[in-house]
């Protein structure tokens, strides 16, 4: 089984999206299927990128789209992807049946903020021929980082979901509403995660030395 | 009054620019002025994720590029209509380009809106915003996933905003009189 994981953060390895593929793809990995990891935002700077990357969908049996939320879906060169994969699949005459699954996460404390996302992941995957392997959706991305295990109990919540999707998709199965619902729960309360979210706004302003207050307008309303 | 028209047509998209010519149209009878940005027209880099607008030189996105013509623009208006083919139920990615670089309209402090975490507003006031959507053929579901993805974008702006799909729409007129009927319902007066 080829499986390719799609990054859909701008930041690279750096971001959160970054290390829950990354964890994604270990676990596959010792469920011994094939994986690879490619960054859609690098990946359609170029032509040749854009080739690799839709000769890469066509060549998986499951596609796992990893992302942080933009304004309520999917950030615009994921979008872009999609709309690219949507028009390559109506040009060939036997596309094949790919899984697509889908991993959202939103730096709002509510999961369920993602709905929006996950359903036009499901829907692209209904119209375009490909069979809907389900998704992981949580809020309070915003403290995850780089490394997972330093979130709050370790972030064993979040492992132990990765885990079983994985096994779950290895062996071609969806992944489980347990999965689904231990990765939705919060990893902190809300009062914390947004008390420490405003006061980490003003530090990274004062860290930045920025000239401006973190209210200023920059756009005239006459 | 102003308002702001960002057409988020594809390449070889022949619905949504009729949609646009009809909202335009419909708006152009009710307020002074019509801004227009042809989105795919325009030199807009996706957002680079980094926060920059909020905690390095708030308010204003660190890129500078078509975005911010589009920005100044919004902020000065008082309607904004969104215009794409719905694309899986969303937004089409010359659109989303332009939404995903709204970030810096917005405060990053969280607040609650609606029962749900959201940021503070940065300015006095917003536009009111109204979403059109076009499809060639009906699609209830992908409709319906639109009406509640512009809704949510409504929530992050502190704003109950509204849509409409126009599905096979073929000429400027019809889709005239539909976005009028729209407007009617959406409360745009002149």
């Amino acid at each position: 089984m080829n499986v390719l994981i799609l990054t859909g953060s701008p930041k690279g390895r750096k971001s959160a999206s970054f290390s829950l593929a990354s964890k994604l793809a270990e676990g596959l990995r010792e469920n011994d299927v094939s994986v690879s990891e490619e960054p859609v935002h690098a990946g359609l700077r170029t032509e040749e990128g854009t080739r690799r990357l839709l000769d890469a969908v066509d060549g998986s049996d499951l596609v796992v789209l990893v992302f942080p939320l933009y304004v309520d879906s999917l950030p615009a060169p994921l979008t872009r992807l999609l709309e690219l994969v949507a028009e390559r699949r109506t040009r060939v005459s036997s596309p094949g049946t790919p899984r697509l699954a889908a991993i959202v996460q939103c730096g709002f404390p509510e999961s369920r903020q993602c709905d929006t996302a996950v359903g036009i992941c499901r829907l692209f995957a209904e119209r375009t021929g490909m069979r809907w392997a389900g998704s992981l959706a949580m809020g309070m991305g915003g403290s995850i980082g780089e490394d997972i295990r330093r979130l709050p109990g370790g972030g064993k919540n979040i492992l132990d979901a990765l885990k079983m999707t994985a096994e779950s998709l290895a062996t071609g199965g969806a992944i489980p509403v347990e999965a689904t619902t231990l990765f939705a729960g919060p990893l902190m309360p809300i009062w914390l995660y947004t008390s420490i979210g405003n006061l980490g706004w003003r530090m990274q302003l004062r860290k930045n030395k920025s000239r401006r207050p973190l209210t200023y307008r920059p756009y005239s309303q006459g | 009054m102003k308002a702001l028209v960002l057409d988020g047509s594809r390449e070889g998209d022949s619905l949504t620019p009729v949609a646009v010519l009809g909202m335009t149209s419909a708006l152009a009878g009710r307020v002074d002025t019509v801004e227009l940005f042809k989105l795919r027209e325009l030199a807009i880099a996706p957002c680079a994720g980094c926060f920059g607008c909020w905690t390095r030189t708030p308010g204003e996105c660190v890129i500078e590029d078509g975005a911010r013509d589009v920005l100044r623009s919004y902020v000065g208006s008082d309607i904004v209509a969104y215009v794409t083919p719905l694309t899986f139920g969303g937004y089409s990615s010359q659109l989303k380009k332009m939404l995903d670089r709204f970030i810096p309209l917005l405060d990053p402090r969280f607040t609650v809106v609606d029962g749900e975490v959201h940021h503070l507003l940065r300015y006095r006031r917003y536009p009111k915003t109204i979403g059109l959507g076009t499809l060639p053929s009906p699609d209830p579901e992908a409709e319906r996933l639109f009406a509640r993805l512009v809704a949510r974008n409504g929530l992050n702006i502190h704003q109950t905003v509204e849509s409409i799909v126009l599905t096979g729409v073929a000429d400027p007129e019809s889709a005239r009189r539909s976005s009028e009927k729209f407007l009617d319902r959406a409360g745009v007066t002149a």
